[in-house]
């Protein structure tokens, strides 16, 4: 199965993906990519509004792309990379013990003027914890292939 | 320790030097966003990055331990960040670039509700070898001040 511009459902939701938040990942992605106290160690992060250690937000957004990239490939969404994201919010913590899922809402779809077989969609997409809290969100337009038949 | 009265509206700064590594192209690419042109040269050259490339998600988390890395250095009483703003994609990173970063302070202000803190905004930009901006966003940063007024 494969979804095309011509089929994608503009106000369509759709929620998936299952990530489990580990301690152990937590602390890799940060010494490696944000290694600020709060998200390496629960005696720092005691002393800010974190309380105990939490996920990078980066962390949080990367998780959510793994999650999204594999439903899109279960979809066959003949997607085509995005030229970016608009506000990108760290809605709530993200601790260790948390289980994420992930949201998608299809929010309008056009042509592309310059690339008759592209068009261009954008979604709203947002992460929820294990007690339906969102934590984080963004909005993204997306280039997908266009059917053309 | 620099606290929100040390930033300064229209200060600028470049900093930072990462090597992009195509394995860590790769282990990136593998756990967060196994799109087919982050994970082979084969697929990529099907497509406009022409060779591996990496995750737009991955080039932010290397900007990040960037200027994680610069606030370590400088003293940074940094509380995290509510979100991203204007994030773009703006040309492909490729294993065997020389990254750095040059950051812009756009405005700052003290909450209102905690004068204890404020926030500003930055544009970031992650620029390459060769001077080519790869990314930028606009950042949101939450800091300590060093008094109530």
């Amino acid at each position: 199965m494969s979804i095309y511009f011509e089929d994608l459902e503009v106000g369509r939701v759709d929620t998936f993906g299952r990530c489990e938040v580990t301690r152990e990942e937590v602390i890799a992605f940060a010494e490696k990519f944000d290694p600020q106290p709060f998200h390496l160690n629960d005696e720092a992060a005691a002393k800010t509004f974190f309380k105990r250690i939490s996920a990078s937000g980066w962390h949080i957004a990367s998780m959510t792309m793994s999650m999204l990239i594999k439903q899109v490939h279960a979809e066959g969404f003949q997607a085509a990379g995005s030229p970016g994201v608009e506000d990108l919010k760290f809605l709530k913590p993200v601790y260790p013990g948390d289980v994420l899922t992930c949201e998608r809402t299809i929010l309008e779809k056009r042509r592309s003027e310059k690339r008759p077989n592209m068009g261009v969609f954008r979604e709203q997409i947002c992460a929820y914890n294990q007690d339906g809290v969102k934590v984080l969100s963004w909005q993204a337009s997306v280039f997908i292939l266009v059917r053309g038949d | 320790m620099r606290h929100f009265e040390d930033i300064v509206v229209g200060e600028k700064n470049r900093f930072g030097q990462y090597l992009v590594t195509r394995e860590e192209v790769l282990d990136f690419a593998a756990k967060y966003d196994p799109q087919p042109f982050h994970l082979s040269d084969e697929a990529a050259a099907q497509t406009h990055f022409g060779r591996l490339a990496a995750s737009g998600w991955h080039s932010c988390a290397m900007c990040m331990a960037m200027m994680v890395e610069q606030f370590a250095a400088a003293g940074h009483a940094g509380l995290g960040s509510p979100g991203i703003d204007e994030l773009r994609f703006i040309k492909p990173v490729y294993p065997g670039d020389v990254l750095h970063v040059e950051a812009e302070v756009l405005e700052k202000t003290r909450s209102k509700s905690k004068p204890e803190m404020g926030s500003y905004r930055s544009r970031i930009e992650l620029v390459n070898q060769d001077g080519v901006v790869v990314v930028r966003f606009t950042a949101i940063d939450l800091i300590r001040a060093r008094s109530t007024q």
